[in-house]
């Protein structure tokens, strides 16, 4: 009898079992990884301090040597294409379940989990470069983990005087004698809710950026992870401009536009390390971003 | 016995739902404070519409503006910087913040607000309620956040109360600290000075010697920046000022991200501007006459120097005797009722 008993306890576990396994064989929905390779051309980065014997250090067309000591961008709006057509939007209206900081010194950011993604197969993913200008306040209330990652003391990505966050935040130094490079960048458009009517002044930093996968990503059984390459080497030498890093010199202009500042820290200037970033919008949708590999 | 029951509850919730309209509807009398817009000042900002100052609002806002609570550690309210005395700004180049911490600029007076189009020497702000985050939360200012500062005031009844007399409930929301701190900056008008009983209301008294020729003086060289009864044109021009070393500095193209805009800075109003020493975005100038001497000696030359000062040599030339008279009018813009003294 006992034996019976145990039998049947058997029977309905594996029972419970077998219907588990069913469902995971055609789930509706699971998880997509996306990871980031923050790289110059194809090495991954390595931050290292001014002395540093480990940096990954990097030469710019136009032969200038750096590296970074920190590498922090926002990553947002990101939006799954099916084969398709179909857009999946994830989370795009909330900071909290759907943007995130990717920070090179922070190896847990650098795989970023979608939940929750519909069974299908994605041949695109669209993402932005910062925020988008009407979720771009530093709002506590309404996304307090968002403000709470981005304001961390070791991500600083808070844009107090502009227009909300920081989009990226670029530590460095250049060329042999270890010049100081900081390059941030952020969005300093006034506005009211997203209405660009109402946008009287300032830059958006925000970018857009399309990018087609080289296999389809399948959702279903498996997660997939989608590695996204960020060649930081574009920052100088990129798509749309090739620049000099000139420190400030007796020339208080600083109109030459030939050239770039090391030290950016506000629109000025900032546009063209924007687009060698995240594209101009137009002719470059990709900027420093490419699909290294999909795997199923 | 069931039906009697379905409209016993209707009932019930009926009478429930007018207990809260109740409430609602026995607002405390809370009328609205009436601008007046002085002779010769511009039209009002377009956000004062939509932010009326009303008697418990402004009486909250400078309740918050005095709160030292709005900073990490207690020490610093927005009235340690804007000093009524000083017209609301302070004696330092550059401000100073929590832990002693300087910040990038000289402070700027809070007068004459609800008038201007732009806020700040960038003129990075256009809605005096977006102003008020900027600080909380900056590093060098009180280093906090809105979620702190409300958790430190939320218990303290004085400030429910306020807020509930100001916007109808005790509910203490980032927004409305915004809104009530705009609403007090708004109601600080000055437009009392010996200039405007001269100038504007014709009231009987008479600019002395030295005043008159002062005037006389700022008009030829001074007024064409330093435009209408608000004495400033709200352009944003680069004067040539000694350059603020910081690597952050690029005046108005900090915003704009406009080359041409690099180093130019907010005219600023001459209200009051013998209590807002020192002079200039960094706080170049220790007395107006230092400011003076400088603009006739010569200023530092840029592509995008002001016109006028190219057309002039790089200089507004002033002898002596106009230097005098030239202080002597700009001390008739002073409001004593204003500071408080």
């Amino acid at each position: 009898m006992k034996n019976y008993k145990n039998f049947l306890l058997l029977s309905a576990f594996s029972l419970a079992l077998m219907s588990c396994s069913k469902n995971d064989n055609n789930p509706v929905a699971n998880d997509i990884t996306l990871h980031f390779n923050n790289t110059f051309k194809n090495t991954t980065i390595v931050l290292g301090d001014a002395g540093s014997f480990t940096a990954t250090v990097n030469t710019s067309a136009e032969g200038q040597v750096h590296h970074f000591s920190e590498l922090k961008y926002v990553i947002s709006n990101i939006r799954l294409i099916k084969t398709d057509g179909n857009e999946f939007p994830y989370n795009i209206n909330d900071l909290d379940k759907g943007a995130t900081v990717v920070n090179q010194a922070k190896p847990q950011t650098l795989d970023y989990v979608l939940s929750n993604i519909p069974a299908g197969e994605y041949k695109q993913i669209k993402f932005g470069l910062g925020v988008r200008r009407d979720l771009n306040t530093l709002d506590q209330v309404r996304f307090p983990n968002f403000y709470a990652e981005a304001g961390a003391n070791d991500t600083k990505m808070h844009w107090e005087w502009g227009a909300g966050y920081r989009f990226t935040k670029l530590e460095g130094f250049f060329e042999t004698d270890g010049k100081e490079m900081s390059i941030h960048t952020g969005s300093t458009v006034v506005g009211t809710d997203g209405d660009p009517s109402t946008y009287a002044q300032g830059v958006d930093a925000y970018r857009d950026i399309i990018l087609d996968l080289p296999n389809p990503a399948t959702v279903g059984r498996n997660i997939p992870k989608i590695t996204i390459k960020a060649d930081f080497d574009k920052l100088l030498s990129g798509k749309t401009n090739t620049l000099i890093l000139k420190s400030k010199t007796g020339d208080n202009n600083h109109n030459d536009d030939s050239n770039a500042t090391p030290n950016t820290m506000s629109a000025l200037q900032m546009v063209k390390f924007v687009d060698n970033l995240g594209g101009n919008g137009s002719s470059d949708i990709s900027g420093m971003f490419s699909i290294t590999r999909v795997t199923n | 016995m069931k039906a009697v029951l379905t409209i016993l509850s209707i009932l019930l919730l009926l009478l429930s739902c007018s207990r809260t309209d109740v409430i609602e509807l026995t607002p405390y009398d809370n009328p609205e404070v009436p601008l007046h817009i002085p002779a010769g000042f511009p039209p009002l900002n377009n956000s004062v519409a939509g932010n009326t100052p009303t008697k418990y609002g402004v009486e909250l806002g400078e309740k918050l503006f005095h709160e030292k609570k709005f900073s990490g550690n207690n020490t610093i309210s927005c009235a340690s910087c804007h000093n009524q005395s000083r017209a609301f700004s302070d004696n330092n180049a550059q401000a100073v913040g929590i832990y002693g911490r300087i910040g990038l600029r000289n402070t700027p007076p809070i007068q004459n607000m609800a008038f201007m189009k732009f806020y700040n020497w960038d003129g990075n702000i256009l809605q005096l309620e977006k102003q008020p985050l900027v600080p909380i939360i900056t590093h060098e200012e009180m280093n906090s956040s809105i979620l702190e500062v409300i958790g430190k005031i939320s218990s303290e009844p004085q400030y429910t109360d306020l807020f509930k007399k100001a916007f109808g409930d005790e509910t203490i929301t980032p927004d409305r600290i915004y809104r009530s701190i705009a609403q007090y900056e708004y109601t600080l008008i000055s437009a009392d000075s010996k200039y405007d009983k001269i100038k504007q209301r014709n009231e009987g008294e008479e600019f002395t010697a030295s005043e008159a020729r002062g005037y006389h003086v700022f008009q030829q060289k001074c007024e064409s920046c330093h435009r209408t009864a608000l004495f400033t044109d709200q352009s944003f021009r680069n004067v040539g000022f000694p350059l603020n070393p910081s690597i952050e500095e690029a005046g108005r193209a900090r915003v704009t991200g406009i080359p041409a805009d690099f180093m130019r800075f907010r005219v600023p109003s001459l209200r009051n501007v013998e209590y807002t020493a020192p002079y200039g975005s960094l706080g170049q100038f220790p007395t107006l006459r230092a400011v003076l001497d400088y603009f006739d000696n010569g200023v530092v030359d840029a592509d995008n120097l002001d016109p006028i000062l190219k057309a002039n040599g790089n200089r507004i030339p002033l002898t002596e005797q106009e230097k005098h008279d030239m202080i002597a009018f700009l001390e008739t813009l002073s409001d004593s009722t204003f500071v408080g003294k």
